[in-house]
């Protein structure tokens, strides 16, 4: 099987070496790319989709499928993180140890007992557990609504300046990964449920995916969101515009919830319950 | 107002190769830290209120507001690198890193 695979390897890695060898040359001003693909979408791409940034209306809208596998690649990133890290039949530990924040005291509960609730005066302790830092935290606080503002911003502006679904997503992503450090795991993971993070991260490749059935289902082609003008008030360039825009608060929820979610299986080493 | 935006680049520049000579000449982990902290902070505080200075002396609306962006990046700056340079620190301490001492007088190698 091993050799099946390296054979197969070879074959096309060898196909698509002596291909490579008709490509034209980089920077080659008579290529086909050149002379009349990307003088359309420069002068076309604002009259076609009222976005005046290229790469957006590109990414989004004349190559829609290229985007929309890329955040399906994302999401089966994720789906393998957690079919390769999760431990789901795990073993409950013989002592829990808790910490009384008034007092400092440690109190050792055996398997079987009655755990403390969950309130604010005790704090779970396990091998990982680092005390909480005042400076940290603080910092941390006062930061991440800002991360999460400029996160946003960058998303609803990918029309206008550099940014999109992708970039804002992570900045986003790294906000709840940053308040995850600070703090620590638990306390996220009760805000942020890897559930949660599951279920936004399929969400967001269903938007999108959605979107495009949208447009089939209103009498146009796959993710070909002129057809969304049925909508009283739009007309064909600025449904474009919309289109896009949807697609990319998709791509955006799918890549935040991505992130945080590798983020849990890698930090805890797919525990979710003991680490950081 | 050009004058003074180049004569805060030229400090914060002064800071930042004062910061790289540090981290490149200083013996440990700990002291190496300092000079990281410390002048990366004030080199991106000189310099960015440079800029802002710089970009705003043609007035106009648009330009006050890339200043003033620019500005926000110093404040944020301002917050955030002491807080990664203690964060570092403390993970230094926390991982039994001692640090480093002067060698003792006739044990040079």
């Amino acid at each position: 099987m091993k050799r099946l695979g390296l054979i197969a390897i070879m074959v096309f890695g060898g196909l698509l070496f002596s291909i490579s060898f008709e490509l034209p040359d980089l920077g080659d001003a008579r290529s086909p790319a050149s002379t009349h693909v990307s003088p359309y979408y420069i002068e076309q791409a604002i009259h076609d989709t009222s976005v005046p940034n290229v790469v957006t209306a590109i990414l989004a809208d004349y190559r829609g499928y290229d985007t929309l596998f890329e955040t399906a690649v994302i999401f089966s990133a994720g789906l393998a993180c957690f079919f390769l890290l999760r431990i789901t039949d795990r073993k409950a530990p013989k002592a829990r140890f808790y910490r009384h924040l008034a007092t400092g005291l440690t109190l050792r509960v055996e398997k079987g007992g009655r755990l403390p609730e969950d309130t604010k005066e005790f704090e779970r302790i396990d091998s990982a557990w680092v005390p909480s830092d005042v400076i940290i935290n603080m910092t941390c606080r006062l930061v991440v609504p800002f991360i999460q503002l400029f996160a946003l911003y960058v998303i609803a502006h990918g029309h206008h300046s550099p940014g999109g679904g992708f970039q804002g997503g992570v900045i986003f992503g790294a906000a709840i990964i940053l308040y995850a450090i600070s703090n620590n795991l638990r306390r996220t993971l009760r805000r942020t449920s890897e559930r949660t993070s599951a279920l936004l991260g399929s969400g967001g490749v269903i938007i999108y995916l959605g979107t495009g059935l949208l447009c089939i289902l209103l009498g146009a082609g796959f993710l070909n969101y002129s057809s969304l003008s049925l909508v009283p008030g739009l007309d064909p360039v600025s449904a474009r515009s919309y289109g896009i825009l949807i697609v990319e608060i998709g791509v955006g929820i799918a890549v935040t919830a991505v992130m945080v979610w590798i983020y849990y299986n890698l930090a805890s080493a797919g525990k979710l319950d003991e680490g950081l | 107002m050009s004058l003074l935006a180049v004569v805060f680049i030229v400090t914060g520049l002064f800071f930042f190769t004062g910061g790289t000579i540090g981290i490149l000449r200083f013996p440990d982990f700990y002291s190496r830290l300092h000079p990281a902290g410390k002048l990366d902070t004030m080199g991106v505080l000189m310099s960015m209120t440079g800029m802002a200075l710089y970009t705003v002396q043609d007035f106009s609306l648009a330009a006050l507001f890339t200043s003033l962006k620019i500005l926000l990046i110093v404040v944020f700056v301002f917050i955030t690198s002491p807080t990664a340079t203690h964060a570092i620190l403390d993970a230094g301490v926390r991982a039994g890193l001692s640090p480093w001492a002067a060698p003792e007088k006739g044990n040079t190698k």
